[in-house]
């Protein structure tokens, strides 16, 4: 589903990433690992033609994102604060990529409600975005990210800043998006959330795919093995 | 007062190392060299008052006169300040935690706004006539309260202004309503209906001659100070106030029913509504629409090249001064908006509908000029059809080059965050085409054809705008990445 060859991005004589050749098929839920400065956001941004790469290419279903907008219609993505516009209430933004794709006012609705334990917050408050919390922030993100039911969801560090009921919720969340065929690509810190979501780990370290493989029940001691946690 | 020191030390530290001031080096030295200029034309005003004020009222004792025209100065320079002044905002957050007191924390910004700019230039003005002057003319009894009751009067227009803009710049119809009482007080002392300036002026004397008298003014000054030092101190809680009676106004709902572009339009509009910088841009631009007062009159309604000139200003003030800034605005968003599914024509072309929205507004408002010449009309269609159709594409084209990010909750006065090379180039083209084109014209004594040629290109323009923006649609598609790192830079 998204195809990444001979990519490369350097700043400077600095590089930050250089993916020879990764496939991420449909259907899979992958978690992305790695230390502070490894790639990780680099890689997403990438894929979301947020940056441009030094070299090579990103495509969603063949198509190069650089070139078609079309992934944009499948893709929902929440990286950072930088993707929430901050002197809207939570609703207004809601219903703002809501009507992008084309939901009504109703529609957006019916979704938070329906997520309703996730945001437990008046989704209706006259609170910005800028006003909240940092946790309640990375919520309305998040809901944003799942409001248009894409086949791709992109989420950067989406379980920092949560409390631990809204960290389970959104686990089982995105187990269940994936196991209605949403391809799901996550970063993580949190190595025991991600090998208990994911199907797939990639470690990144130095802006270079380390260690690429599907979860097993040995994954979690790997991943501590390979960062030094007892 | 070590506390103290340090909070302004870092305060240096903040301003120095923001990314403004790094990236900006040559603006701020132009700035540097426009402030020491008129820092000299200032101490040059003060050091010859008596000689100006002696030519203009020949009649009155200089020193009278010098206190009337204070009487102005201190009105206006209440109305500056609250335009122009920066309260000193170090972010106390980070410090609240620490063993500094909290009243010293308070006390930090009002103690620190007496070193403004302002205050400098208003010794610069008073101080050369008070030591050329009044020393030489009064005993040294006089002369100590004089000058304490004018600094006071400086020290009560700065904590005043501290004030009005804690408190009034979320409620901005009583600061226009502030403005029109100024221009009443005025416009009643110019015109000699009721004359304040004299009253003031035979006040400042006698507080001179009987010194018990500078209490007064220094009580006021004291008490100018206590009420900012306890607005600051109730500030959280007028937070608090303002969002339990936000009534999230605005209702822009009819916008939805113009698809992407007009949910993008409603954005925008909230966002203008919504946050400091781009809402004090729009108060304030009904200031810009009035200067059709000054210049439409004598020989200068004839003057073609100042009438072409108001009409692009009249029908493009806030257009062009808000349009210079497009895509900065959303640097905080940018990259949801790049993310999301948001077409780069509807973007590029809701910016290109608010331009000719606000235009169009502006038009109508100024329209009443027309009862002092009908050509101001006319001139002011065809300029009004040039900027919508050319004006705003030439701005949004250079707008692709804008890469400073702007936070939106400061004001914009005296604000240049986001201003770089492309503000001050991209008023070339977009003002120079039109004084080029009546030049020509001027040229062969024709001048009123240019109006006619303006107004047509303009409007052949606006027919094909379509084109024109998928231009520009293009240019903002090359140089989103540029963009996108530059706004994300904090």
């Amino acid at each position: 589903m998204i195809q990444i060859n001979n990519l490369k991005k350097a700043y400077g004589k600095k590089v930050v990433l250089s993916i020879d050749e990764l496939t991420i098929n449909e259907h899979e839920l992958v978690g992305i690992v790695g230390n502070n400065g490894a790639g990780k956001t680099t890689m997403l941004s990438l894929i979301l033609d947020l940056i441009e790469p030094s070299r090579g290419s990103v495509k969603s279903k063949d198509q190069l994102v650089s070139k078609v907008d079309d992934w944009k219609n499948y893709t929902g993505s929440y990286l950072n604060e930088g993707f929430l516009i901050p002197f809207l209430t939570p609703l207004e933004f809601l219903e703002f990529i809501g009507k992008l794709h084309g939901l009504n006012r109703t529609d957006v609705l019916t979704f938070i409600n329906e997520n309703a334990v996730f945001y437990a917050e008046d989704i209706t408050s006259k609170k910005y975005i800028r006003e909240l919390s940092a946790g309640n922030k990375n919520k309305v993100g998040i809901l944003a990210s799942m409001l248009c039911s894409p086949e791709i969801l992109i989420l950067d560090e989406p379980f920092s800043n949560l409390d631990p009921s809204s960290q389970s919720w959104l686990k089982s969340k995105l187990k269940k998006l994936n196991d209605e065929g949403v391809t799901i690509m996550i970063s993580s810190h949190d190595l025991k959330q991600v090998t208990d979501v994911c199907s797939r780990i990639l470690l990144i370290e130095n802006g270079i795919i380390v260690k690429d493989k599907n979860t097993n029940a040995e994954t979690l001691d790997e991943l501590e093995s390979y960062f030094n946690i007892n | 007062m070590n506390k103290m020191i340090e909070l302004l030390i870092h305060q240096w530290k903040e301003k120095i190392r923001s990314p403004f001031w790094q990236k900006s080096i040559w603006l701020n030295i132009v700035l540097g060299i426009l402030g020491t200029y008129l820092m000299m034309n200032v101490l040059v005003i003060g050091y010859f008052a008596d000689v100006i004020l002696k030519k203009i009222f020949t009649d009155t004792d200089v020193v009278e006169s010098f206190a009337r025209i204070l009487f102005y100065y201190f009105l206006i320079d209440l109305i500056f300040r609250f335009v122009a002044q920066q309260i000193p905002t170090l972010s106390i957050q980070p410090y609240l935690t620490l063993p500094i007191p909290k009243n010293k924390l308070l006390h930090y910004p009002l103690i620190k706004s007496v070193s403004s700019f302002i205050n400098v230039l208003a010794l610069l003005l008073i101080l050369p006539f008070f030591v050329k002057v009044i020393c030489s003319t009064y005993p040294p009894l006089f002369c100590l309260t004089w000058i304490i009751t004018v600094l006071s009067l400086i020290a009560t227009n700065n904590f005043v202004n501290f004030s009005l803009k804690k408190y009034f710049s979320k409620r901005p119809l009583l600061i226009m309503l502030l403005l029109a009482i100024v221009g009443l007080v005025i416009y009643l002392d110019v015109n000699k209906f009721i004359s304040f300036s004299l009253v003031f002026s035979a006040d400042l004397l006698n507080i001179a001659k009987l010194p018990i008298l500078v209490l007064i003014p220094m009580m006021i000054v004291i008490l100018s100070y206590y009420i900012g030092y306890n607005l600051l101190k109730k500030n959280a809680y007028i937070e608090d106030l303002q969002i339990s009676q936000r009534n999230n106004s605005a209702n822009l709902s009819f916008l939805s029913q113009y698809g992407e572009i007009g949910n993008l339009m409603s954005t925008e509009i909230k966002m203008i509504l919504r946050n400091k910088r781009p809402k004090s841009l729009l108060f304030f631009s009904p200031i810009f629409l009035a200067y059709g007062f000054i210049f439409y009159k004598g020989p200068d309604i004839d003057n073609y090249m100042i009438l072409i000139f108001m009409g692009f200003f009249l029908t493009a003030a806030f257009g062009v001064i808000y349009g210079q800034y497009s895509f900065s605005w959303e640097s905080s968003y940018f990259d949801s908006y790049i993310a999301n599914k948001i077409s780069p024509f509807n973007y590029v072309k809701s910016k290109y509908l608010l331009f000719a929205v606000t235009s169009v507004t502006c038009f109508i408002i100024t329209l009443p000029y027309a009862l002092i010449s009908y050509k101001i009309a006319f001139i002011n269609a065809a300029m009004l059809l040039y900027n919508i159709g050319i004006s705003s594409i030439m701005l949004l084209l250079f707008c692709t080059y804008n890469t400073s990010r702007i936070d939106l909750g400061r004001s914009q006065f005296m604000n240049y965050q986001g201003t770089g090379f492309t503000q001050f180039v991209s008023i070339i083209p977009v003002l120079g085409f039109p004084i080029t084109v009546y030049g020509v014209f001027n040229y062969f004594n024709m001048p009123q054809y240019s109006i006619y040629v303006l107004g047509l290109i303009g409007f052949i323009a606006i027919v094909f705008n379509k084109y024109l923006l998928q231009v520009v649609e293009r240019q903002f598609v090359k140089r989103k990445y540029k963009m996108a790192l530059g706004f994300r830079q904090i």
